[in-house]
């Protein structure tokens, strides 16, 4: 790694890392605070009816109905997968056919550091900045929890007639209301494992485009070979929650891996360990549930070990 | 840092020294550029094939050769941006396949395209490289900048191309390594400041320092350069010292009856192309001469040659008899 490198990647990405932090984090507040509009056990008829599309939906739709589970969907937003994807993927195209079709890696490699070095300082930045940018969706979250209130119907009193079981409320009147903090209702260390997830996928993004970016040369095309794999995978991944015959493609999409408010319905069951467990299956999972968010690092890893070596070995052409 | 150099090379000597990939066949002392049998194939097409080239310690060595010939291929693999397909290269007893890092420790490059990082100021960009350089000197490049009158409080991307390559002129020429390679340094830049391009390889030649210049233009290859070497079709087509040069001279005269023959003592330093006449056109004999002029003079007289003219033989002969392929005298 290199100090003076990873400066001038810092100072290269700085202006997208801003700008997707601010995204990130204005929308994870937002979004809470939209949450708590809507009084969710209206919405239990509705999704009801929907019953037979429940198998498209991450969860089940009774997870919904938590404010836990509803906070969870922030992570599956498209705003947030967006933002992620656009960083990882801006950057990851970026190290090297980038830098080979601007023209300026042959400056850079001309001075006394190795490629391993070059793409290891660009790694630590990407990586660093992916770190931030799911940190900031939590803390975005964070904030929406604590600034909030929900309104919750107090049951009215009732008596209950004995050998008719009947139940009669006491007051014919409207029920009453209470405003209560949504911190009371929801604890924020819920989403710590939901914001591993989302960083275990956009490492996997990030390490797919930086393998890419080390077999070209021009970054149009590294951009264009990333996004057509990750449309690919999405196709793939819904096509097998949408036929049963075809979901065997399910294990052949990346998009399997992230389960981010699975993770967070696995809290509201087995407490804040049970996202953690590498040993415990939970309901609905076929493997322990780090296991997943470990299959996406580990393949980016080896994303990342091969592109370093492809770009060791590679010859580096004349820029255009 | 001479003396580093020195002791590398040293160690290159010692047999059990694998570093270089090569046996030494030459003085590893005066050597800091060696190639040997040197080739890069893409497919059926030889970009650079078994060149030697020896470039001696302290020496402004230029490159030249049409677009195409080899020498940008030569530079990238001496930094090792490329590997050879065949033969081996060291700069300073180092090969560049085996620590290319090590290697540009040693080299200060300026590429034919030298593009910088377009968000960066000019400044920014002179403290970059020289942080990341060990033998970076960022004093030097800004007071080469101002050399060069570079406004360096403007943006990479807002500068023109001949701004871009004063700046990069700056960061490369500022870097104190015992070996500068510099291709193309003149391209885009205006007399004024191509004339001072040149005073600046002199001065670093004048510190001890190796250059490698690679350039189209003729003069100022003859104006800077020790020696010279003509790459064509990716072959080692001459190599030639600027000090024999500039002792070549070419005779024209009206070709006379009879066809002069050359003496013996000086059959290897001569040569005589007779042109036959082309309509109007009077035919022409051609001497070119190899040392001395004053060797030649008398025998030139005794053959009683008509509207005679003497000219010192530049560069662009040579050239242009490479570059069709012909044999050179020197």
């Amino acid at each position: 790694m290199d100090r003076v490198l990873i400066k001038k990647y810092i100072g290269q990405s700085m202006l997208l890392f801003l700008a997707c932090a601010f995204i990130l984090f204005t929308f994870a507040w937002v979004r809470v605070w939209v949450g708590t509009f809507f009084n969710l056990s209206q919405y239990q008829g509705i999704l009801d009816q929907l019953k037979e599309f429940e198998h498209f939906a991450p969860i089940e739709f009774s997870a919904l109905m938590s404010y836990a589970g509803q906070v969870a969907l922030v992570y599956d937003e498209p705003i947030v997968i967006l933002c992620v994807v656009i960083w990882s993927v801006a950057r990851g195209s970026d190290v090297i056919s980038g830098e080979l079709g601007r023209g300026t890696l042959e400056m850079l490699l001309s001075q006394p550091i190795s490629r391993r070095q070059l793409l290891g300082s660009h790694a630590i930045v990407s990586i660093g900045g992916l770190i931030g940018l799911c940190l900031l969706v939590w803390a975005g979250i964070g904030l929406g929890v604590y600034t909030n209130d929900v309104d919750e119907e107090i049951p009215a009193p009732q008596v209950t007639i004995p050998i008719f079981n009947w139940e009669i409320p006491l007051s014919a009147g409207e029920p009453l209301v209470e405003k209560v903090p949504l911190a009371d209702r929801v604890d924020v260390r819920t989403y710590a494992s939901p914001t591993f997830h989302l960083f275990a996928f956009g490492f996997f993004v990030l390490s797919l485009a930086t393998l890419f970016s080390s077999l070209d040369r021009y970054r149009w095309r590294t951009v264009g070979c990333v996004v057509g794999v990750y449309i690919i995978q999405l196709v793939m991944f819904g096509l097998g929650k949408a036929a049963k015959s075809l979901d065997w493609l399910l294990n052949m999409s990346f998009f399997s891996c992230y389960k981010p408010q699975k993770m967070a319905a696995i809290v509201g069951e087995k407490g804040m360990a049970g996202p953690w467990s590498l040993t415990e299956v939970s309901a609905d999972l076929v493997l322990p549930p780090l296991v997943y968010p470990l299959i996406l690092i580990g393949g980016g890893i080896v994303f990342y070990i091969i592109a370093a070596i492809r770009f060791d070995r590679r010859d580096l052409p004349a820029p255009l | 840092m001479t003396d580093s150099v020195e002791e590398t090379a040293d160690e290159t000597d010692d047999p059990g020294a694998a570093n270089t990939g090569y046996s030494p066949t030459c003085d590893a002392r005066t050597d800091i550029v060696r190639c040997q049998g040197l080739s890069k194939r893409y497919g059926d097409f030889d970009a650079l094939k078994d060149c030697d080239v020896r470039v001696r310690q302290g020496d402004v060595f230029g490159l030249l050769g049409p677009n195409g010939a080899g020498k940008t291929t030569l530079i990238r693999l001496l930094l090792g941006y490329l590997h050879p397909t065949g033969g081996s290269c060291a700069i300073a007893g180092l090969n560049p396949e085996v620590d290319s890092v090590a290697v540009r420790r040693e080299v200060s490059y300026l590429p034919g395209d030298a593009r910088l990082p377009r968000h960066m100021r000019g400044d920014g960009v002179l403290k970059f490289f020289s942080e990341i350089h060990p033998s970076g000197n960022r004093d030097k490049s800004h007071s080469i900048a101002k050399r060069l009158e570079l406004d360096l409080r403007r943006r990479v991307a807002f500068m023109s191309t001949g701004m871009r390559q004063k700046l990069a002129l700056a960061v490369v020429l500022a870097t104190e390594t015992p070996l500068l390679i510099l291709d193309e340094p003149t391209a885009n830049l205006d007399p004024t400041v191509r004339g001072e391009v040149l005073n600046l390889v002199r001065e670093a030649q004048n510190e001890g320092r190796t250059v490698v210049f690679s350039s189209h233009v003729l003069s100022e290859i003859e104006e800077t350069c020790d020696e010279v070497a003509f790459l064509r079709h990716g072959v080692l087509a001459h190599e030639l010292k600027m000090a024999e040069l500039f002792q070549r001279h070419r005779v024209t005269a009206k070709a006379p009856s009879t066809v002069p023959e050359i003496p013996d003592p000086l059959a290897n330093s001569a040569s005589i192309t007779i042109v036959d006449a082309i309509g109007d056109r009077e035919g022409r004999v051609t001497i070119d001469t190899a040392g001395d002029l004053a060797g030649f003079l008398p025998w030139i007289n005794s053959l009683g040659l008509s509207d005679l003219r003497i000219e010192p033989l530049g560069l662009r002969s040579v050239y242009d008899a490479v570059h069709a392929g012909q044999k050179v005298a020197i």
